[in-house]
């Protein structure tokens, strides 16, 4: 069952329904009464991105839990459960437990602007990543496996084979939908990563039946659009967010160089790119040059984009209101409200290429780009998170990974792991 | 990078044209142009350099403006006639000519391309230049075979093993044929001095499966000195020292005068490697450029050399170049005597040191005691190790004393040097040492105990599965709550370091003292190194429960961070560093 249908918010008492496994772990003399163990994530958490692992395992052995948004930096409440603590223990995760003083915690609540939303059922995640290991790390894999949340990688073969149907919640790895190969071609021609990429796409292409890496991968972005209209998740982050929505606007028009797919762009692409079947972006200008690796104008920072390459400041998040836009405020959920920012191939998304209706999340103030943005297609969302490392402000090709347990409070993989719990969220109705 | 859009080339012929009124005309009439290239507006920029080539025909800066912004719209023919015409207005000018390839290039004519060059090249009979331009013109079209051709014909018109070599290099590296790219490096080495530093840097990017390849194209019978001295610096930068050395030394055979230069830049480049092969080919370079430099550079640099022979282990180097420069300088004195302890000869040593008349330095001569005190220890000689500090009352000296006084069974007057000696005396690795022998000391009540002591010196020593049995004795005489477990912590963590037969007992002890348990660091220390050992053996998932068991049941101790995080890494959660 998709997430989409949502239900109306029935009850706010948690563990009514506890998974056996657990069950037979709970000392005899406590059945009778569910108390709870809140798992505070403001700054007297000890480890952040941990606490997003204990909550979703928690769900996903058919425990019920809840999301106190604004609550002491978006805390959880699980059920105080010998098998939780252990786990909260070798984690280094703080958790506190809670009786009578959850009367007064649901006061306080009620009476601010924060609210408590059920998490009911642990979305199957899937990863879009190549077989292969590129030489760039991937934020959310990295968050993922830190956080002891299971993923399925996949990649072209099954998504159009159709597999994406049988997951709640996709993540697309750092992919070029433009087929260029991210317009590393020639500036690391020779490299032998890049030899096996170019390598393992074109035989994808011949096998799938495309003529050109590029055709395979517009077939690619419009079935992962089709997937969020259906009602999936999406969730996309550095260069796959930019273009992913070329792709989609290019679906009859030639955008790659002539190294991608063996002839010249169209000199009238720009003109002809139907903006209409794109998530987030509406008006961008393509960069024609081969040797510069940038895709469009949409991004704001152009990173490798010469002078035109902007410094990097600070993002800010949106204060939603947690009782009538649930939504965002789950997405912004934070201990730090001012974030550094850091750069992708795709860093940020200009204002001016924002299609109507798309929600801001995160914004650089004063600057003509914001960072993190969120929107509905059909029964689906998608949100698009600027920029490749929240860690590593400048990570190069080749840069080692980033080792997580020397950021456990990282405030912009928080953000990342807010979108993975997301879709485990019970909506409720609006009071609107 | 492709020359076509190379906007280094384009600035420097804007700021070449202001030497010349006419020519500031010119610059400032595409000027605008470059602004609109620059945020982007291909189309606009073309629009101003296609005006500004309307009045001024031969306008190089308007032309490759032209050349960069018609690629990127698609319409590089539209430039082919306006190239044509200059050029014939002005037939003698490189760059027009140079651009008329590019042109015929960017429109795939190769054979009208090679017309234009040969026909140039007839026009300047001596000159590279129209095969450079040819084959590179090719060579950014990713035309590798022709690119390599016109570079080719170029060498054999006009003759010359290094013709063109520089070009033929680059153009094989980004073939992907290092071997190839290697020789023609050695030939560009060859012919012109200046390029090594970038021809060493090119080849240092060589991918590993390359390397054995790249180094036999450099020191083949028949290259010449300058590529077998490349080739030493390519390997210096592999982390290869002894196949460098053994690249380097043939060319010293006979005196040349760029010998010293390549010596030193070997010497500097061998500095950044920190194995003992390292420093021993750096010692070795050093000898022989300190033979070639006159006075006391010579004398530093010889005293610099024996210091890094006997970091790299190589004691007969050493000795050979000191007793070969009977130096009174201070520094090779110390040196000498460095060696000798090395050498194990410390009565000699202690003679040498001894003397009235060196010029040794105070600090020297106070670090030659304290080393011919371990060196001392090393041989159970404690009482000789304590002459040899003498009346030294440095926190050095009196932290040597602390293990001197230990290895006798002294405790109590170990502990008092210890804390005397204070935190910071010696380096880290020697602060923390003591240390963690005195939370050892504080947790055993007796003052003296002769066993633990001969076992804590045969450990000293080096005798590793000697100490083990040793610490094992001794720890059954304590109590176990007042040093036993501690002690048998020590024997488990030198067991595990031996590694091999000695992981078996290493795992007992460990076990041991986790079923003991009790107040104390002793536990929670050995279920950590127990896990530690079980990773690194590759049985991480044995090691899992015990972490987490550490975890559970110490949830105050200081090895708790450090236990999740080698959980963290047995469970294969985060990346290894």
């Amino acid at each position: 069952m998709k997430r989409r249908d949502f239900v109306t918010t029935v009850g706010r008492s948690v563990g009514l329904t506890v998974g056996a496994r657990y069950f037979d772990l709970w000392p005899s003399g406590r059945r009778a009464v569910v108390p709870s163990l809140l798992i505070p994530m403001d700054d007297s958490q000890t480890d952040h991105l941990k606490a997003y692992g204990l909550t979703y395992k928690a769900i996903q052995n058919g425990l019920k839990a809840e999301w106190l948004l604004n609550y002491r930096g978006g805390s959880f409440l699980i059920p105080d459960l010998d098998a939780l603590r252990r786990d909260a223990a070798l984690n280094g995760i703080r958790t506190e437990p809670v009786d009578s003083a959850m009367t007064a915690v649901r006061g306080e609540i009620e009476a601010s602007n924060m609210d408590a939303v059920p998490l009911e059922k642990a979305p199957k995640v899937a990863v879009y990543a190549p077989p292969n290991a590129a030489p760039w790390d991937d934020a959310v894999t990295m968050a993922l496996q830190y956080a002891g949340i299971p993923f399925t990688k996949i990649w072209d073969p099954e998504v159009m084979t159709g597999s994406l149907k049988d997951y709640d919640w996709l993540h697309l790895h750092h992919e070029d939908f433009t087929g260029q190969y991210s317009k590393f071609f020639l500036i690391y021609s020779g490299m032998s990563w890049l030899a096996e990429m170019v390598q393992r796409n074109s035989d994808t292409a011949k096998r799938l039946g495309f003529q050109t890496v590029p055709d395979l991968k517009k077939a690619v972005a419009r079935s992962i659009h089709s997937y969020v209209g259906s009602g999936g998740f999406l969730f996309a982050m550095c260069t796959a967010t930019e273009t992913i929505d070329l792709a989609l606007a290019a679906h009859d028009v030639d955008i790659a160089a002539t190294f991608a797919d063996g002839t010249p762009l169209d000199p009238d692409a720009d003109a002809k790119l139907d903006w209409s079947q794109a998530f987030a972006f509406t008006g961008g200008h393509i960069e024609t040059n081969p040797l510069v690796a940038s895709f469009s104008d949409i991004d704001g920072h152009q990173v490798n984009g010469g002078a035109r390459r902007q410094p990097l400041g600070a993002y800010k998040l949106f204060n939603f209101s947690a009782k009538i836009d649930p939504v965002p405020t789950m997405l912004v959920q934070n201990h730090r409200q001012v974030i550094p920012d850091f750069y992708g191939l795709t860093t940020s998304f200009n204002r001016n290429r924002l299609k109507p209706g798309v929600t801001i999340l995160a914004e650089e103030e004063g600057a003509p780009w914001v960072k993190y943005i969120h929107g509905d297609l059909g029964k689906g969302t998608w949100t698009f998170f600027g920029g490749h490392d929240p860690e590593d402000p400048q990570h190069q090709i080749g840069d080692p990974a980033t080792d997580l347990s020397l950021h456990p409070h990282s405030p912009g993989y928080r953000l990342i792991l807010n979108n993975v719990l997301f879709p485990a969220a019970k909506k409720k109705e609006l009071k609107t | 990078m492709s020359r076509s859009i190379n906007w280094a080339a384009v600035a420097a012929l804007v700021l070449l044209a202001s030497a010349d009124p006419a020519r500031v005309a010119r610059g400032q009439a595409v000027g605008p142009g470059f602004e609109l290239e620059r945020s982007g507006r291909y189309a606009d920029a073309a629009s101003v350099y296609l005006t500004t080539i309307r009045s001024d025909p031969t306008n190089i800066p308007a032309l490759l403006g032209l050349e960069r912004t018609l690629f990127v719209l698609s319409r590089t023919s539209e430039l082919l006639p306006l190239v044509q015409h200059a050029r014939t207005r002005q037939p003698d000018s490189p760059a027009l000519r140079s651009l008329e390839l590019r042109v015929y290039a960017a429109l795939n004519e190769p054979d009208s391309l090679e017309a234009i060059a040969l026909r140039w090249a007839v026009s300047a009979p001596q000159s590279e230049a129209p095969y450079r331009e040819w084959g590179l013109a090719l060579a950014d079209r990713r035309m590798w075979d022709e690119a390599r051709r016109a570079f080719l014909v170029g060498r054999r018109t006009l003759g010359g093993d290094g013709t063109l070599a520089l070009e033929l290099a680059e153009l094989e590296q980004r073939v992907g044929n290092w071997e190839a790219s290697a020789t023609e490096w050695g030939r560009a080495v060859t012919r012109l001095p200046d390029v090594e530093a970038n021809a060493a840097s090119q080849l240092a990017d060589a991918p590993a499966a390359m390397h054995d390849r790249v180094a036999r194209a450099l020191t083949a019978p028949v290259a010449s000195v300058r590529a077998r001295r490349l080739a030493s610096e390519v390997l210096l930068t592999w982390g290869q020292p002894h196949e460098a050395w053994a690249a380097m030394e043939p060319t010293l055979a006979t005196a040349d005068t760029e010998a010293p230069t390549a010596l030193r830049r070997f010497a500097d480049l061998a500095g950044a490697l920190t194995t003992p092969e390292g420093h021993r080919v750096r010692g070795l370079a050093l000898a022989r450029w300190a033979d070639m430099m006159p006075g006391s550079t010579g004398g530093r640099a010889r005293a610099e050399a024996v210091r890094e022979l006997l970091d790299g282990g190589d004691k007969v180097a050493a000795r050979r170049v000191l007793e070969a420069h009977s130096d009174s300088n201070g520094i090779a004195q110390a040196a000498l005597i460095h060696l000798l302890i090395a050498d194990n000869q410390l009565d000699i040593a202690e003679e040498r040191l001894s003397a009235p008349a060196t010029a040794i330095t105070a600090d020297d001569r106070a670090t030659l005691r304290l080393t011919l005190a371990r060196a001392r220890v090393g041989r159970g000689e404690l009482d000789r190790a304590a002459a040899a500090l003498g009346d030294d009352s440095s926190v050095a000296a009196i932290a040597q004393r602390g293990w001197i006084e230990l290895y006798r069974g002294k405790l109590k007057n170990a502990m008092e040097a210890f804390r005397l000696a204070g935190p910071y005396a010696l380096d880290r690795a020697a602060a923390t040492d003591r240390t963690a022998m005195m939370a050892l000391l504080q947790r055993i009540q007796q003052e003296s105990s002769p066993d633990l002591g001969a076992a804590l010196l045969t450990l000293a020593r080096g005798d590793s599965v000697a100490a083990i049995a040793a610490l094992r004795r001794s720890a059954a005489r304590l109590p176990e709550q007042g040093g036993r477990l501690e002690v048998l912590l020590i024997a488990g963590q030198v067991a595990a370091q031996k590694g091999g037969d000695q992981e078996l007992t290493a795992i007992a002890l460990f076990d041991e003292v986790v079923r003991t348990g009790g107040e104390g660091a002793a536990p929670p220390a050995a279920e950590l190194e127990w896990s530690r050992l079980l990773v690194r053996i590759g049985r991480s998932a044995e090691a899992i429960p015990h972490l987490e068991h550490l975890i559970l049941t110490y949830p105050n101790s200081a090895f708790v961070p450090e236990a999740r995080r080698v959980l963290e890494r047995a469970k294969g959660a985060i990346p290894k560093s």
